[in-house]
């Protein structure tokens, strides 16, 4: 996907991880987060910061990207710290 | 282009994740049902049954304050959705106070009232007289502070931490009571967030508040923690995640 930037995205097919917390139809756009220790996050994943389950996207996300969480029904702008994308909460 | 859940607007998201619909599409396979996934048998050594009661009687006095401070915050719910979403939040309140009676009755206990007066977190008994003055009050930022924020992550951490090192039967439903949670301290967190930003004095109150009530908190988490025998140098992790959340609202 070109955005009208040029910037490319990734594009990633999302499976099932078995997140039963939110209806079928959302369930391959959440995952559990294992811990620091034993997780990385993916391209097109960002941690939620308020609950603590990864979110997933369809495409690779960049800075400034939309997202919610449907588990704890948080909207999140991505941001970068320390080098890494996370979820900053948007009231 | 790829449909991606978070293209959708912000208006349409809110509407859809705080109606009925959503809340019963959501619970309905983590549920433990007659017909559908069912919690593991009991593998509860002897010697650990009269220290879970303890424990049990101290969750099953902060879901009765949840349910009743869930009920009686729709009464000042500032609109229909926040209404809707709060009688959802009262439904799971009332299945976490109905799975954890349920607990302590297979552990032998047949007088729950008698036990909690003997076995009752005393920290949590003063902040249930607290919150309930401010659900009665119908001051709905204060109230829903106290319930969705304070109390919620309160619980949040707590089972969290229990969960990991509980037997199988009682993990099995914190998992479930974890997953309800989420929602519960989500949707305080995001009304909350939204009325600090209309309101420029309401953060000043709210601050206030907290630091009354986190004597009260922090003693609950202490006294439960010693019951849970969680060492002390584990404990400051698990009073992190509470402080996180009030931190990200802006109550440092």
């Amino acid at each position: 996907m070109t955005l009208d930037s040029g910037t490319t995205r990734a594009q990633f097919e999302l499976d099932d991880r078995g997140f039963d917390e939110v209806p079928r139809k959302y369930r391959k756009f959440y995952r559990k987060w294992l811990g620091d220790d034993a997780d990385e996050l993916a391209p097109n994943e960002v941690l939620c910061p308020v609950c603590k389950v990864v979110v997933r996207s369809s495409r690779e996300l960049f800075e400034g990207d939309r997202i919610y969480c449907m588990a704890c029904m948080t909207r999140m702008r991505v941001v970068r710290v320390n080098g890494r994308l996370e979820g900053q909460v948007e009231y | 282009m790829t449909e991606d859940l978070h293209d959708t607007s912000p208006e349409a998201f809110d509407r859809q994740v705080r109606s009925f619909s959503f809340w019963f599409d959501s619970v309905r396979d983590y549920l433990p049902s007659e017909d559908g996934r069912v919690l593991p048998p009991d593998d509860l050594p002897e010697s650990e049954r009269d220290t879970l009661i303890t424990i049990l009687c101290s969750y099953v006095i902060g879901e009765t304050m949840a349910l009743d401070g869930a009920g009686a915050l729709i009464l000042s719910a500032p609109n229909r959705e926040a209404k809707i979403f709060l009688a959802t939040q009262a439904v799971d309140e009332g299945r976490h106070l109905e799975i954890l009676i349920q607990r302590m009755r297979e552990l032998g206990v047949s007088d729950v009232d008698a036990e909690l007066k003997v076995r009752a977190n005393p920290f949590l008994l003063e902040f249930q007289k607290r919150l309930l003055q401010l659900t009665s009050a119908g001051r709905w930022e204060h109230a829903l502070f106290a319930q969705n924020v304070i109390l919620e992550a309160m619980e949040f951490a707590t089972f969290h931490h229990h969960l990991g090192r509980a037997d199988a039967r009682t993990k099995a439903i914190l998992e479930g009571i974890v997953k309800d949670e989420r929602r519960h301290i989500g949707f305080g967190e995001n009304e909350l967030g939204r009325a600090l930003r209309r309101d420029a004095g309401l953060g000043a109150e709210l601050s206030r508040l907290r630091m009354e009530l986190d004597y009260l908190v922090l003693g609950s988490f202490e006294h439960t923690l010693s019951e849970l025998r969680i060492p002390q140098d584990e404990r400051p992790v698990l009073k992190r995640s509470y402080l996180d959340a009030v931190e990200r609202l802006g109550f440092a």
